[in-house]
Parts: C-alpha cells; sequence; structure tokens
C-alpha cells in the first residue's frame, strides 16, 4: 500500500541551533495507529513539530497524498488534513470548553458546519457537555486531554499527531485516552503517537517507529517491535515486555 | 457624602479614559509579549491630529476620532513592518523589542516636536468647559464625555474579541501562541492586525485626551508609568484587567488628590505599580504561569 504521509531523511532542529533531528523519517499508512518510541530527548517531538510545519525542515521531505509539504505553515498544512495535538499546553486555559471547540473549527469559515460539529462531539463526550462553560484551564488533566483530543474531530482531518497524550495522568483516565484514539482509528482517522511509554503506545499501535539521536533506527509493525529482543533490551526496559 | 460620589464620578470618567489609553496597550502585550514603549507617544499623536483638525477646519475633536484611529492604525502598520515583523513567526519576540518601542517612542516624540514646537496645546470645544450640575455635585462635561466615549468604545473591542471570528484568534494567540498557530491561526496576521487595532485605539484616546488633557510631545513621559501600572495592576495582557485596574486606581487618585494635593495623586499609580510587582506580580486578572513563560 503506498503511503499516505512520507517523512523521509529529514534534518531539522530550533532556529539557527544545531541539527535535533538527522536522518528521521516514517512511512504512515492510512487508517492505521503508529507509535513513536523512544528516550527522553530522541527527537521525538521535534519530528511531529517538523512535520506540521512548525520547525524549518533543513533537509529531507514531507509527503503527504504525494505532495511535498516543506516549507508550508502550520496553518496551511492543517488545511491539507493534518493535525497536530501538542504535549500539554494544546488548549486556551480561560476560553471555555465550548469556546475550546469552536477554536478547533477555526479554519472552516462556516459556523453553522462549526456549530453542528460541536453539537456532535458534545454528543459524543457527555464530560464535555456538562463542562461546557467551564474555563478549559480548571479542568483535570484527563478532562483536557480528552478535550484536545475531540477537538481535533472538528476538522474532520486524515491524520491526527499526538505527542504524549498519556502524560501525567492516572493509569486508568490513560487507558480511556487510548479507548479515544482507538475510536478515532476506527473512524478512518490515521493517528501518529508519540508514547514515553512505549509497551503502553505500541500495544494499542499497528505500527512501531523507533527514535533515537534523532534518526530512525527501526520501524515495523508494533508487535514484531514488541518482541524484537534488542529492542526490548533498549527501549522496552528488559524482559518485561514480553 | 457629596463630596465622595463627586471624586468617585471624576475619577471614573478620567479612568474610563485612562483605561482606553491602556487597552491599546494591554491588546498588543497580550497577542505580542511587546512592551510598546511607545503607546502613549502615539495617543499624543493622535492629539495632534485631532488637534489641527479642530483648529484648522473647525472639526469637532470627537467627530476627528474615525480620523485620528485611521491615521494611527496606518503609523502602527508601518511600525510594524519596520520594527516587529520579522519576529511575528517565531516562538518569541527579541529582547530587543523593548528598546526598539523606546527608540519609536523618541523618533515620534522628536517629529511631533519638530513639526509641532513644543508649546502646550489643548482642544476647547464648548463641552470642554461646560459642566454639568446635580444638586451640589458638579461634573465636567468634558472629563464625562471623553468617560463614556472610552468606556463605550472599550465595551466594543470586548465584544469583537468575544464573539468575532478575529476575536477568537486573538484571544487564542493571547493565551496559547501554538496551540492558536497548530489550529490554523495565522499569527504573522493576527499580530499586524492587533498591532494596527492597539495603535488605532491609541488614535482614539488621543482624540479624547486633547480636551482632557493640555499636551505636547514630551508629556508622554509621565503616561508611560501610568499605563504601565494600570497594565500590571490588571495582569499583562488582560484587557478586562486593564479597564478595571484604570478605574480603580483612577476614583483612589481622586481622593488622594481631594486630601492631599494633586502632586500625591499621580504618586497613587507608582505606589500602586511598586506594590503589585512586589506582591501580586501576576496582578489581579493575570495568570502566574504566565509570568514564568
Ligand atoms: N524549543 C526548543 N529549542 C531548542 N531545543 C529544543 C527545543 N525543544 C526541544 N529541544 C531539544 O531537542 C532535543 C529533542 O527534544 P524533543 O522534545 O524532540 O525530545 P522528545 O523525544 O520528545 O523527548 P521527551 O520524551 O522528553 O518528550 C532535546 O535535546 C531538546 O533539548
Ligand atoms: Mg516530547
Amino acid at each position: 500500500m503506498t503511503a499516505l504521509l512520507e517523512v523521509t531523511n529529514l534534518t531539522a532542529g530550533y532556529g539557527d541551533g544545531p541539527a535535533i533531528l538527522s536522518g528521521a523519517g516514517v512511512d504512515v499508512q492510512p487508517g492505521k495507529v503508529h507509535c513513536i518510541i523512544g528516550p527522553n530527548g530522541a527527537g521525538k517531538s521535534t519530528l511531529l513539530k517538523a512535520i506540521c510545519g512548525m520547525l524549518k525542515i533543513r533537509e529531507g521531505e514531507v509527503r503527504f497524498k504525494g505532495e511535498k509539504l516543506n516549507g508550508l505553515r502550520p496553518d496551511q498544512i492543517l488545511r491539507k488534513g493534518i493535525c497536530f495535538v501538542p504535549q500539554e499546553r494544546a488548549l486556551f486555559p480561560k476560553m471555555t470548553v465550548l469556546e475550546n471547540l469552536r477554536m478547533g473549527g477555526f479554519m472552516l469559515t462556516d459556523d453553522t458546519v462549526v456549530n453542528s460539529r460541536v453539537d456532535e462531539i458534545l454528543d459524543r463526550f457527555p464530560i464535555l457537555r456538562e463542562r461546557a462553560t467551564q474555563l478549559a484551564g480548571t479542568m483535570s488533566g484527563g478532562q483536557q486531554q480528552t478535550l484536545a483530543m475531540a477537538r481535533t474531530l472538528i476538522i474532520k482531518p486524515d491524520v491526527v499527531m499526538l505527542d504524549e497524550p498519556s502524560l501525567g495522568l492516572a493509569p486508568k483516565i490513560v487507558q480511556e485516552m487510548f479507548d479515544i484514539m482507538r475510536v478515532m482509528a476506527d473512524e478512518g482517522i490515521t493517528i501518529l503517537l508519540v508514547e514515553q511509554n512505549a509497551l503502553m503506545g505500541l500495544k494499542h499501535a499497528d505500527w512501531g517507529v523507533v527514535l533515537d539521536l534523532g534518526r530512525t533506527l527501526f520501524e515495523g509493525p508494533a508487535q514484531e517491535i514488541l518482541t524484537d529482543p534488542r529492542i526490548q533490551e533498549l527501549y522496552l526496559g528488559g524482559k518485561k515486555a514480553a | 457624602m457629596a463630596d465622595i460620589i463627586q471624586l468617585t464620578i471624576l475619577g471614573l470618567a478620567l479612568g474610563g479614559v485612562f483605561a482606553l489609553m491602556g487597552s491599546g496597550l494591554s491588546l498588543v502585550f497580550g497577542v505580542m509579549r511587546v512592551v510598546n514603549l511607545a503607546h502613549p507617544a502615539l495617543i499624543i499623536a493622535g492629539a495632534y491630529a485631532t488637534y489641527w483638525g479642530w483648529r484648522l477646519l473647525g472639526v469637532d475633536p470627537v467627530l476627528m476620532m474615525p480620523f485620528s484611529a485611521a491615521l494611527l492604525a496606518v503609523v502602527g502598520i508601518v511600525i510594524y513592518k519596520v520594527f516587529f515583523e520579522k519576529d511575528a513567526a517565531s516562538a518569541k519576540y527579541s529582547d530587543l523589542t523593548v528598546l526598539m518601542a523606546f527608540a519609536v517612542a523618541m523618533i515620534v516624540e522628536g517629529a511631533l516636536g519638530g513639526m509641532f514646537t513644543n508649546t502646550q496645546r489643548v482642544t476647547s470645544p464648548s463641552y470642554a468647559t461646560e459642566a454639568i450640575f446635580i444638586g451640589e455635585i458638579f461634573i465636567p462635561k468634558g472629563q464625562l464625555i471623553a468617560g463614556i466615549i472610552s468606556m463605550t468604545i472599550i465595551g466594543s473591542l470586548g465584544l469583537f474579541l468575544k464573539f468575532s471570528r478575529t476575536g477568537y484568534a486573538i484571544r487564542a494567540t493571547t493565551q496559547n501562541r501554538e496551540a492558536a498557530e497548530l489550529l490554523g491561526v495565522n499569527l504573522r496576521f493576527i499580530a499586524l492586525l492587533s498591532f494596527a487595532i492597539g495603535i488605532a485605539l491609541a488614535g482614539c484616546a488621543g482624540s479624547l485626551v486633547s480636551f482632557v488633557f493640555n499636551f505636547f510631545p514630551a508629556k508622554h513621559w509621565e503616561w508611560i508609568a501610568i499605563m504601565m501600572s494600570l497594565v500590571v495592576l490588571g495582569g499583562m495582557g488582560s484587557i478586562l484587567g486593564t479597564v478595571v485596574g484604570a478605574l480603580l486606581l483612577s476614583v483612589l487618585a481622586s481622593y488622594v488628590g481631594a486630601a492631599a494635593g494633586a502632586t500625591w495623586s499621580t504618586m497613587v499609580f507608582f505606589v500602586a505599580l511598586f506594590l503589585v510587582l512586589l506582591v501580586r506580580p501576576q496582578g489581579l486578572f493575570g495568570d502566574k504561569s504566565e509570568l514564568a513563560s
């Protein structure tokens, strides 16, 4: 199958600073969940930021549906159908839940479409309807992450990139986040997930990517990565994984 | 009792004008995190535009307001393009922006002085010298009109920010630049627009100020400190906070002025600035986390 999003041999960094990524890549297949794992500072977040246009790509290519995305601004890449939920701070803390959702539909110019899609989302996530007029910054971590993920649905994206949706959440709540992600995937949304908790991430993914020192070391079916002894040793905390 | 009521009304009217003067500063700070020290100098530019319209063409200062706003918006766009645009897409404006704004303030002051000399000016439409009496209470009509118009403009700004699509984008950018950009907001455009609106508000304030205060090119130094205290008290970047801060401090200044003399009344602003920075640096409506970032 041809890749929906093809990231090849990326070199990128912050401002004029050193290259954080060099030789990072991933083949994203439509409708699948992809999980990028790797140690702290490996460049996982940096890779997602480079794909969505927040960082300048120095070398390499990002292709989406065959079209080159290098050099486009984040708002232009969003319009192509790639949505990014950053690690922490994805929300507007002093806007209400409702306003945050409406902001999610910012790129849709038709207000009636925005309103009806916001309504759909409130139907699907009762906790958000219940909290509709609460300021986003005053909600619990899990509720905030739910809002951040649900908000992506408004524009009906092709690809959603999630940067550590489980960060700082209790295990039970983490499971809820993965459930939401699963529902999104079942609707046909392609997921590119970054997970610090590699085991958890890979278990919920179809495809795994191992990133370290800014480059892609290995990619393959998530099951295969979970059982690969070398990767277990290095990134999954030894034998526990099996 | 009548004294207190009168002082309160005077304080509120003047506070309304200060609120308008500070709201543009606050808007620009919120969106760009740039402390635009040139803001008060641009208010003076607006006051001059209004003054000459009134003096040469006999146009009422209040009617000069749209013209002053439009003129200053254009000036704002030019300043933005020259000084701030190159930073607009980066995560943070460079630390040099404060110095640049300072330079702009000097340039504006120098240009106004060169063109119009340092003579004190004031517009005096008929209402500026009239007063309303309600029993024992006496209210200068000029200040009252300026205060009411100011609050009307700020109210419209609030509605615009709260309900319009562009207003959503401005608020979103103020609260979280990165997330706003990721949802499709063009940060460059929002920065340019906010700057233009902010400076247009300086133009509006200039028209009102022209009949409330005597002004001359260097007058803006006095206002910088006052405006900083309002903006800091309200919580940097919070327009509602700026308005509340302005009304609160002006009323207080009005009491202090009556009790201890006019020189002490401005002290209220400086003492407030100092105390707020010491005790609650995030201001009334600010957020502690924002200070850290
Ligand atoms: N805004 C920034 N400016 C400069 N360097 C940065 C910035 N953000 C991250 N870096 C650097 O880039 C490298 C990779 O960081 P990145 O956030 O991509 O790692 P990560 O794999 O997401 O790690 P984590 O699991 O801790 O989130 C690190 O060395 C980090 O110091
Ligand atoms: Mg990260």
